[in-house]
């Protein structure tokens, strides 16, 4: 019996010792495995996180990164005879011919005669565009009470010339200021944008080229047409963007005489002004604008993630202008209709516009008023009889009726918008003194801080409580005021 | 241990969105539907007139003769720039060749007379006169007559279908039945009234459908549309499964975000998303996304300021001709683009294209049509989230080479569970109907009858 038993124990023990040898052999080479396991997810998720580690450096770098400045060739010819350089400064006049006004008239008469006109529906105010009766009221002036030759006279008030550049005719308005020998004469460049004209800055320039106290030096002002633009010539090939109109803008002060000069933009003037900033530092004395943005990449991502996390900082005084997010993205999707249109097919609703007289007028109103005060989209009247008189938007879109350059004009969205070169300055940054003015309307702002990104030495900004995009335009003197203020520190920095 | 937490927790938080958006997410709630909804002048609802009335279109002498003259007054169009073809929109060099046409040998009588080859009515549905062609084929006693309500988009009208209506509704001994076609105007397009308030969008114009075919007395039939008229009509059989018995689409698109996620899984695997052959009609999505932003710019603007834009069109026939001949162009096939005709004789005679025109033209309908865009684009529309209710009646959907999106069987199934097929072709554009008549018309022809046979399989039971 206890043989058996001790058999059986030491059967037993054996088995034990077996199965625990078995089990020892089992879980441990369990443990070995999750412990590989284990070690291959840890370096994996060490890899990761290193991995993650330097994306974020690369994607930093990126945005933070200044590109060199790009080879600009300040020769390229855009015209469709690239042998003749005519560089004389020939006179120019803008002529309303008695052609031109019977055949508008003529279309006039088509249009008001039609039987289905559009009824745009009632208690919807411009919410689905330009409303039919405020149209019908703008309409109706510009058949009954706007003079033509009444206008045309105005529009010669100031000296035009015609000047080839790069094989281009651009045209341009110069005003010398009023003589006093105390007051030295600075050249003043004004760019205007789309759907504007010169006609923008009629009221402005008389305050900028009269002399004022409190101040050693008053303005000669050059404002060209952009390229395609009214009466500045359009090129035939493709590749015309803002910043070949920035150098035909810099070849045109030139022609002129000038190797130093002050810039003033707003909306693509302000691109174009800022790109003659950065590619030509030393030619220009300083630089103002009404449109005062940093298109670069980084300051894009603050604006999104400052809304996200902490506006009133990342604001930095004008959030109630860029902020809440929400609203302002659905401003954007809801307003940039036209422009997504003319940056893909612009030569389609260029026809469209060059044919048809209340096309052209309704199109260039719908924006002017929602540029002006975005809120206007719902008033009955959309806001036409509060900021400009009928006549005033009339010499504007006059200009682009007589010219036939609507098309012409679209097309620096889809060069500019849909080309390759659309951010190549936005961050090489410019030691041209700047100075910001901002309406309060404007569609677009940013904050000090994001400008001097690019603008390193912003010597300051105007902030207004009222007023649109069209700064120049609806507040002459407002705008001449700053660019007064904004000279006087571009002098006194040094 | 925690180490595998650090794994694992993203892992099932990545995990849980398809599971969330593919299985848990409850569907949205069926809309509340208003089928009396009112859209004429309210001073009419007292009195509305229920007949259905024979209607003839006219192209008026007075109608003619200022659109030669208007024609004749066009100004000079800016040139092109060099070598961008259609690239920038349309041609400019080609409107004179395509107005003097128009103008000068556009035979508006013989047109006129082709347009009402097919009968013509009008009825009042909901406040608005609906416009409609109907056409019931003479058929031997053995064979069913069939409804079908064929429904057109923008900028097409009910012009594109008069190519395929003779083979749609051809009697054939291969099948027990034929078509009876009911092909109506959108409101506020071609010769259908337009609302006189805001808030006719898609899902409305599907209840005005609705109502037009119930007034016609059928209590069952089958529905197809291309562009709006396939999201109306995938309204319709989202709404009205009972009495939509089959749903053919050659637009089949659906944007609900398991949609999206599974077109962005198909980006990592294309394999488990799409036949491989048919990949590159979605991927690359980069590719995909740039030419619809490319191509989107019309609707953008249609959605948000159409009056603006519509004055214009309403005003220059060689604006309108512009604006919508350039759709006919670069929809029927992308490379069109690059061609200084931007490809418009490949698939049509002048006088087929500018008859579409003119039903634009004649009835000054442009600025109604571009509503259709803003009232369906509204968060009032969207908040609808047709998109993510299921359509349970058979479908089936037909997808040319050249269609604007593509999406696979199985992403479409995510909307269209009673997915049939999926007849994809090697050939056409937008415009199939307009396009490839007898291909179209085969094929639809073939997605009822199997709609039938299911049809019979389900009384049976």
């Amino acid at each position: 019996m206890s043989k058996k038993t001790k058999n059986k124990s030491v059967n037993v023990n054996n088995l034990d010792k077996n199965e625990k040898s078995k089990t020892t052999k089992d879980s441990s080479k369990f443990k070995i495995v999750f412990g590989v396991f284990a070690k291959i997810i840890s370096y994996l998720f060490v890899i990761k996180a290193l991995f993650t580690i330097y994306c974020i450096y690369l994607v930093y770098v990126s945005l933070t990164n200044v590109p060199d400045l790009p080879k600009v060739d300040v020769n390229v010819r855009w015209g469709v005879d690239n042998n003749t350089h005519d560089t004389r400064i020939r006179p120019y006049r803008v002529i309303f011919s008695d052609a031109m006004e019977s055949e508008i008239r003529a279309l006039f008469e088509d249009y008001r005669l039609m039987e289905r006109k559009i009824k745009s529906f009632k208690n919807t105010a411009w919410t689905y565009g330009v409303h039919s009766d405020a149209f019908a009221q703008f309409f109706s002036h510009w058949i009954f009470k706007y003079k033509f030759r009444e206008r045309v006279k105005f529009l010669n008030k100031y000296d035009h010339f015609l000047t080839n550049i790069q094989g281009l005719d651009i045209h341009f308005v110069r005003v010398k200021p009023k003589a006093d020998k105390n007051v030295k004469v600075v050249p003043l460049l004004l760019l205007h944008g789309w759907p504007g004209s010169v006609r923008e800055f009629y009221e402005a320039i008389p305050l900028l080229t009269t002399p004022r106290p409190d101040y050693d030096f008053v303005f000669e002002v050059i404002a060209p047409s952009l390229p395609g633009f009214v009466f500045s010539e359009a090129p035939t090939r493709p590749g015309l963007d803002t910043y070949e109109m920035a150098i035909i803008m810099r070849n045109l002060m030139r022609r002129l005489g000038y190797t130093q000069y002050y810039i003033q933009g707003g909306d693509f003037g302000h691109m174009i002004g800022s790109h003659i900033a950065t590619i030509f530092p030393s030619e220009v004395l300083g630089f103002h604008t009404n449109f005062p943005v940093n298109t670069s990449k980084l300051s894009l991502l603050t604006w999104l993630l400052g809304g996200l996390l902490w506006p009133s900082y990342f604001g930095n005084g004008i959030e109630d202008r860029m902020y809440p997010l929400k609203d302002k993205m659905e401003f954007y999707l809801e307003e940039t209709g036209y422009s997504h249109l003319q940056s893909t097919k612009p030569d389609t609703i260029g026809i469209v516009l060059t044919d048809s007289p209340v096309a052209l007028g309704s199109y260039i109103l719908d924006r002017f008023m929602i540029f002006t005060n975005h809120t206007n989209k719902f008033e009955d009247e959309g806001g036409i009889d509060k900021y400009y008189d009928f006549d005033k938007l009339l010499d504007n879109i006059m200009l682009y009726w007589v010219s036939g350059s609507i098309t012409t004009s679209l097309r620096i969205y889809k060069e500019t918008f849909a080309g390759s070169r659309l951010n190549n300055l936005a961050q090489v940054p410019t030691s041209v003194p700047t100075w910001a003015l901002r309406l309060k309307y404007e569609l677009f702002q940013h904050p000090d801080y994001m400008l001097r990104w690019k603008y390193t030495n912003l010597l300051g900004s105007t902030n207004l409580d009222y007023g649109g995009h069209f700064a120049a335009f609806e507040r002459p003197k407002d705008f001449s005021d700053d660019v007064f203020k904004a000279v006087k520190a571009f002098r006194n920095f040094k | 241990m925690s180490r595998l937490l650090f794994i694992a927790l993203p892992l099932l938080v990545l995990a849980s969105i398809p599971l969330y958006l593919l299985v848990l997410k409850s569907p949205p709630p069926m809309p509340k539907l208003d089928l009396e909804e009112w859209w004429g002048p309210p001073e009419l609802k007292q009195k509305q007139d229920t007949s259905i009335k024979p209607f003839e279109i006219t192209f008026s002498e007075t109608m003619v003769k200022e659109l030669k003259e208007r024609i004749k007054k066009r100004r000079p169009f800016a040139p092109p720039l060099e070598g961008v073809g259609f690239k920038y929109g349309f041609n400019s060099k080609q409107l004179d060749s395509w107005l003097k046409y128009w103008a000068e040998e556009y035979p508006f009588a013989e047109r006129q007379k082709f347009l009402n080859q097919y009968p013509h009515f009008k009825t009042n549905i909901q406040g608005l006169n609906i416009h409609f062609m109907r056409i019931t084929p003479k058929v031997p006693k053995d064979v069913e007559i069939v409804p079908l309500l064929l429904l057109h988009g923008w900028p097409g009208s009910v012009r594109e279908f008069y190519e395929a209506i003779p083979h749609l509704t051809a009697v054939s001994k291969d099948r027990n039945f034929a078509l009876e076609i009911i092909a109506p105007s959108l409101p506020g397009y071609g010769f259908s009234d337009a609302a006189v308030r805001p808030g006719l969008a898609a899902a409305e114009v599907a209840v005005i459908f609705k109502n037009l075919m119930a007034r016609l007395g059928y209590k069952q039939y089958y529905v197809q549309g291309g562009d709006w008229g396939a999201l109306i009509g995938s309204a319709m059989a989202t709404f009205f499964p009972k009495e939509i018995i089959g749903f053919h689409s050659n637009m089949a698109l659906t944007l609900s975000p398991a949609a999206t996620f599974l077109e962005f899984v198909g980006a990592l695997f294309p394999s488990l998303i799409v036949e491989p052959e048919l990949a590159n009609r979605l991927y690359p999505l980069s590719e995909k996304y740039s030419t619809l932003l490319e191509e989107l710019g019309y609707m953008h603007i249609q959605a948000t300021k159409p009056d603006t834009v519509g004055i214009g069109l309403t005003d220059s026939p060689a604006g309108l001709l512009a604006y919508i001949l350039e759709k006919f162009s670069t929809w029927t096939n992308p490379d069109f683009r690059s061609k200084e005709d931007g490809g418009l004789s490949y698939r049509w005679t002048k006088d087929q294209l500018i008859d579409n025109l003119m039903l634009y033209w004649s009835t000054k309908s442009i600025v109604t049509s571009m509503r259709l865009y803003a009232e369906s684009f509204s968060s009032r529309h969207f908040d609808l989230k047709l998109d993510e209710i299921q359509v349970q009646v058979p479908t089936w959907v037909l997808q040319a080479k050249y269609e604007l999106a593509y999406q696979p069987p199985c992403i479409l199934k995510l909307k269209y569970p009673k997915l049939v097929n999926a007849s994809v072709i090697e050939d056409g554009g937008h415009f199939l109907s307009f396009e490839l008549p007898e291909i179209f018309a085969k094929d639809v022809l073939k997605a009822i009858g199997e709609f039938r046979k299911l049809k019979n399989v389900k009384t049976e039971l």
